[in-house]
Formats: structure tokens, sequence, C-alpha cells
């Protein structure tokens, strides 16, 4: 794995609010980030129901000045290997991620016969692959799943005969030669339109959507049921999980996410809050109720406090690009689950067990329900996830190396190199520690991304999404 | 003893969290209730099994602490400081078997005044609440030997205003839920608005009208709220035992209340949700313990959710 520079950070600020970094509005708070299949393209969604896409810019070999600081120190803690550069003087520069296109996904609805009202945060996003020249992503709020088509528009039909050029109607009356229109270019404009809505299927609070792989069909799971959806009919859907219980009373688990395997197109895994993994397969029976595999590790009774229940609860999961793998993400640790092996997964990581002294704080001020999502690197290699105080972390699977890193404003000079950070967990504080009191819980990372193939990842703090790339050309 | 405090100030909080969810905006959040649910059956089973009965039975050994609950940012004088942490797993394992708390049916005791309640009640009829709130109050209060610790730290939150209240619709979130252990004590537990207060949240109280049928009972009760905070505990934990352990009992022993219906349903939810409860025998729902009248007051606190 290469050193973590922060090269060209982008610090996104919605246009229309006055930020500064204590001060935001709820709407801007950042709800998902997601990048499409080649990494061109970001998408973020916020809790007031907007989307927007970043597009990477085309890359360019610059001449450069002086040549880039390395930081020696950094490497030599991880053992990671240098990046090379190719002369001194000249440097491979990566293309950055500009606003593509910001559109209203959902609005917030009121359900008049339950009289409740529907948040319009967005949930999840999912990209279609590309197959033409538009973008397409699912989006979705608690209830409401939309197909939204992205798209490029840089050319203008002129010439009309029955319109004038400001659009006008002209007088039939008056026109005595015809014309054919001919298109003209244009400035680039980028268009959003809603192409499905796939609505009124859920009755509990949706979670999750996966795009299968065969780009037919995308499941989308709510608390007790997943429904399978075919991208053409938005009337109908598929039930494919139910795990309400006929008595309401006898309710133990809920899912709480789901997934498509990458490459077989017949299977799925969901999580549950008793911290289990479930793997389906379609092709058993059309209710997948009874799973293929089922993945639970035995609690360690010596953990056991009033709040096991809730720090095993799983609140992400997620297939490895191989679809060998599957990680998962509890409230302190991730782990990583070999699908051949139910019963124990062959590799946990703390994210941040000094927090495991602290749940009845974190109970009370509700923190302790914070869902963090966990995303693998492009080679599967490295897996990240996020933290308090604007923290996140990166495990490296096969050097055991790992690091913690912050996305804060401070670090946010160009060309700076992310510093390691290091919370203190009791004793002497160094200079550089945080101990463990002073972490900001205010301040959390749920939602992270990582580019496909390259080293760029996506970082979500409230209101500001960072974006990392690594220094290499 | 610590166990015992601890678990009763989670089953506080929880209950907070479980009346906040209500007002939330999107609706009730299942995966987040089933979770405090599972943590107040945790807290419920190291109350019940903490192995202090003797507490229960001694007088008040300390000047009973009530600060008036009308009066907002009362300060909260609850259980010493020992909050901090769950009790470690060991002790909980060696609890012995909860056994039937003596004194719990003569604490704090309803005869009948919530299972009478209509449906409705719950929806509007504050007004009408209280007259027989009043009354029921006085009796209630008059079955308790002890003077009861009107503690805004909670102990009395369990008393028999504490689900009358719960059904006056005062709708004001304990607002406490967010408050986090700086205070030192715990907060009083969502069924009883009139105490709110306890936790400085002036605001949370705005909406709710005090019941004035049971103000003036528990007025002389109520001493100054610098009481030494050893014996207002104790008298803490006399009060609130019998019913902290119903209502805990109660949601403990099944999540009915809060998933009759989906989590989506209103009204109509609400009013199945009462019904439950109150329609099944209550032998069924709590294990072992003689709480079948004094599971009505407590199922209707549960539609309120």
């Amino acid at each position: 794995m290469k050193c973590f520079s922060r090269y060209l950070p982008y610090i996104f600020r919605p246009p229309n609010t006055i930020l500064s970094s204590s001060c935001h509005t709820e709407a801007d708070i950042i709800s998902t980030v997601e990048f499409n299949h080649t990494g061109e393209l970001l998408a973020t969604g916020d809790k007031g129901g907007r989307v927007v896409i970043f597009q990477r810019e085309q890359e360019v070999l610059v001449e450069e000045q002086t040549p880039d600081v390395v930081l020696g120190s950094i490497l030599r803690v991880l053992k990671f290997s240098l990046p090379s550069l190719q002369s001194k003087n000249q440097v491979h520069r990566r293309g950055e991620y500009n606003v593509y296109s910001t559109f209203q996904s959902h609005e917030p609805e009121f359900d008049y016969l339950k009289s409740l009202e529907i948040e319009e945060k967005i949930n999840k996003i999912r990209w279609l692959p590309q197959q033409n020249a538009a973008y397409f992503l699912l989006s979705t709020n608690d209830k409401t799943v939309k197909l939204w088509k992205v798209s490029e528009r840089d050319k203008r039909p002129e010439g009309y005969n029955l319109k004038d050029e400001e659009g006008r109607l002209r007088d039939p009356a008056t026109i005595t030669t015809l014309r054919v229109p001919v298109l003209r270019p244009m400035d680039l404009m980028v268009e959003a339109t809603p192409r499905r809505v796939f609505a009124n299927a859920h009755t509990y609070h949706i979670n999750s959507i996966s795009v299968n792989s065969d780009y037919e069909t995308y499941m989308s799971a709510d608390d007790l049921r997943i429904n399978l959806w075919n991208f053409e009919i938005t009337n109908q859907s598929f039930n494919i999980v139910d795990i309400k219980p006929a008595n309401m009373e006898e309710l133990t688990e809920v899912i709480t996410a789901a997934e498509f395997h990458p490459h077989h197109c017949n299977t799925f895994v969901y999580s549950s809050s008793k911290g289990t993994i479930r793997l389906c397969d379609m092709r058993a029976s059309a209710l997948c109720d009874r799973h293929t595999k089922f993945f639970e590790e035995p609690e360690d009774p010596s953990n056991r406090s009033f709040f096991s229940e809730i720090i095993s609860s799983i609140s992400d999961v997620k297939f490895s690009h191989s679809g060998r793998y599957i990680m998962t993400r509890d409230y302190l640790t991730v782990k990583v689950w070999d699908l051949n092996m139910e019963n124990r997964p062959i590799e946990t990581y703390q994210v941040h067990d000094y927090l495991r002294s602290k749940l009845c704080s974190l109970y009370e001020n509700d923190c302790i329900f914070d869902k963090f999502e966990c995303v693998w690197n492009g080679s599967d290699s490295v897996i990240m996830t996020g933290s308090y105080n604007n923290f996140f972390r990166m495990f490296d699977r096969n050097t055991k190396r790992d690091v913690t890193l912050e996305a804060s404003r401070e670090n946010s000079k160009p060309r700076a190199i992310l510093k390691p950070r290091k919370v203190c967990v009791g004793g002497k504080r160094r200079k550089d520690e945080i101990s463990v009191d002073s972490l900001d819980f205010s301040k959390k990372i749920l939602h992270t991304a990582w580019h496909p193939s390259e080293n760029i990842i996506a970082v979500a703090a409230t209101n500001n999404l960072y974006i990392f790339q690594d220094k290499v050309n | 003893m610590e166990f015992k405090l601890e678990a009763h100030r989670i089953v506080s909080i929880s209950l907070g969290k479980i009346y906040n969810s209500r007002v939330q905006r999107g609706g009730i959040k299942l995966h987040k209730n089933l979770l405090v649910s599972l943590v107040l059956r945790s807290a419920r089973q190291v109350y019940l099994s903490d192995p202090c009965p003797g507490l229960y039975l001694a007088g008040p050994t300390g000047i009973p602490t009530v600060p008036p609950p009308q009066q907002p940012g009362e300060p909260v004088a609850g259980p010493p400081s020992g909050w901090g942490e769950p009790p470690p797993p060991s002790a909980r394992a060696a609890l012995p078997e909860p056994e039937p708390q003596p004194q719990r049916p003569s604490v704090c005791h309803t005869p009948g005044a919530g299972s009478s309640e209509p449906v409705a009640a719950v929806a509007g009829a504050g007004d009408a609440l209280r007259g027989g709130e009043a009354d029921s109050a006085a009796a209630a209060w008059g079955r308790v030997e002890r003077p009861r610790a009107v503690a805004s730290g909670g102990g009395s939150d369990t008393c028999p205003e504490g689900p009358r209240a719960v059904r006056r619709p005062c709708g004001c979130p304990p607002a406490r839920e967010e408050q986090p252990a700086e205070d030192g004590s715990p907060a009083p537990p969502a069924p009883c608005p009139r105490k709110r207060g306890a936790a400085g949240v002036g605001g949370g109280r705005a909406g709710c009208p005090a019941a004035p049928g049971s103000t003036p009972l528990k007025k002389p009760r109520r001493n100054s709220e610098e009481q030494p905070s050893t014996g207002e505990e104790d008298t803490d934990e006399e009060m609130e035992t019998g019913n902290v352990a119903n209502l805990i009992s109660i949601f403990g022993s099944s999540f009915s209340g809060l998933l009759r219906k989906s989590p989506a349903v209103g009204r109509e939810g609400e009013e199945a949700e009462e019904s439950g409860p109150e329609a099944a025998e209550p032998g069924q729902i709590c294990c072992d313990k003689p709480v079948l009248r004094d599971m009505s007051p407590w199922s209707t606190a549960i539609v309120a959710f």
C-alpha cells in the first residue's frame, strides 16, 4: 500500500449555505458517498435529499518546480513502499474532482394514512454500470427508490421554422422559406431526470439497495423485508426475504444491510442486528427465508454488558471485489469473513476499542447507535472505516498494519501529507496523541468510499467531503 | 447495589429514548427501538436480580429529597456517582434468581385506575384524567407508608403519578435523552413529564401542564433540594422498585407495545398497542411477579410510545 498523502484536498460545501466548521444546517449533512464503477464519478447524498455528483478531471502531465515532500517517517512506520517519480521535476498530476451535477432527488413527504413524515434523507446511492453515454444511479430514502439518469447535453438544435431564436412562435403566414434545423455546440449542460420511481413497497425504513450483477435487477432491504426489483418495472417487486414474525412481540432481530454478490447474480447476503450474516441463494426458492450459509461468531462471555447486543449489531456488510470475502462492521470492530467458513471471521480489527469502557455514556448520547460503513480498496488488500473525532482507520490485511487519519481543515493544505493520529487510552499522553476523553463525538465519519482501482478515497465528515489521493504517478 | 442503581438509570434512559422516538421525524425507527428494548431487558434482569432486599424495607435513612417538579431547571440530586459503567458480567451472572419483592404490591398500587382508562384518554383527555389521577393518587399515597422521595433523580417517577402523567397528552419529550451523564444523575423517565424538568430542560416542559391533582399531594413531602444523596437514593430505591420492575417487565418480556403494528402506524397503532398488553393475560406477560393490576396503568403508558 502506498503512503496516503493529501495531494489535492477538496472540501465540499453545498453552494447555498454559509458554513463554518462548527455550524451548518442539518440538511447539508452527507449521508452517503459512492464512486461509480470506473471511479470517474463520485456521488454524495445528504439529509436534505440532494445528490451532488463530482466528476474527475482528465489527468495531465505537468512540470513541477519543486519536488514534492515525501514523509519518510510515515513510510518507515508503515513500511509502505515509496512512490516513485518519473523525474524530480515532472509529475503526473491526478485529476481533481469537480462538481458535475446537483439535483434534488427526494423531497419530504407525508404519509397521511399513518400520520408520519417521511424523511428525504438519502440513505444510499448505488451506481449502475455505464452502458451508454448517460449515467444511471439509484438513490433511496426511507421509503422510495428512484432511478436517475444523468446525461450531458452539449449541442442544441437551431434554425427552427416555427420558432424564432428566442423560442417565440412565429406566425406561419410570415414564413416564406424553410430551413433544416442544425445542431450547434452549446455550453455543456448536465441534466438529471428521474426515470423510474419504485415506491410503496416498504413498510419499514429502507436501509440498503444493491444492484445485481445481471444489471437487470436490484434489491432494496428494509428492517424486515428484502424486495427484488426489475429496473423496468416499478409497480411490482418480489419479496425475497421476510423475517417479520407472525407475532411482533417475538421480534428479536432486524435486517441491517444487504448486498448482492459481485459476480453471482443469484447470491446475496444480509446482516442482522444480532451480529449474524446470512447468505442466500435465490435459486433455492422464491422466498429466501432459509439461508444457505449462516455466519456467526460466538460471543465472548467476558465482554458481556448491558450493551452487548447493541455493539454486536452489524451496521454494514460489503463483499470484497473478488467475491470471496465479506466484511462486516459492528460498533467497535471490523471483521472479514471467508465465505467458506461460517463459524468465525478470518480477521477481526479493532477500530476504537477504547470506547468499550464508555458504552454507557455513548448509549446516553445515542452515539452507540451510529452506523459506520466500511469499504474495501480495489485490490481487497486494505479496508477502511470511520470513527469519531473525524478519524478514519485503514487496515492493511497483508501487513496487518493500521493507521488512523484525520479529516480536518487544519490538514487541508494542498500537498499536505496526512499525519497518522493516535488515541491515548491511558497513562501518559504523548505530545501528538489525543486522549479518549477529548474526542469529539459529534464529529463522526460514517460514510467513506474508495475508488475502484486507484488509491483515492472520499471521506464524508458531517457536511464536508474530503477527497484524498495517493501521491504516486 | 450499584448494579441496581446503574440498571435503574439505564432503564430510565431507555424509556426516555423510547418515548422520544415517538416524536422523532420520520417515524419510529424499528431497529433502534429494538436495541433499546434489549438494553431495557438486560437492565431489568440485573435490576430484579440484585440481592439487596434489605434496603427496601428500611425506613428513610435520610430526609427524602423532593424537589418540586414544576420548577424548571431543578437540580437533579440523583444516586451517587458510580453510574459510569455497567456491572461486571460476573456480578450479573452470580446474582440469584429474582425474588418477589415483598413490598412491591403495596407500593404505588393503583387499583384499576389505569385499566379503566379508555384508549381515547391517551389521545386527549388530559383534563379528565387529572381528576381521576388525584383520587387514585391519593389512594396510592395513603398506601405508601414511607415518605416518597419525589426526586427528580427519577425515583418517584415510577409512582402512580408516573403512568397517569404519561396518559396526559402533554407531548413533551423528556428531552433529557440528549443530556449526557455529566448531570451526574439519572434523568426521570419519560412517563413522568412533571419531573422532566429535573434535567434542567425548561423547554421540554413547556407543553406539560402539571397534574394538579397530584401536586398538592406531593408538596408536603417535598423538601429542599439539597438533600443528602444517600438518603434520597435509599428512598428512591424503595419507592421505585415496584413500578420500575413492573414497567421493565412489560417492556422486557415483550416488545408488544411498540411493535404491535408496523412502526409507522399512528393513532391506529397506538390503540392496538394499548389493547394488546391489556388484553393479554397479565400472567403471560410478566414472568413471576404479581403485577396484575399494576400492569394496566403501565400498559397505557406504553401506548404513548
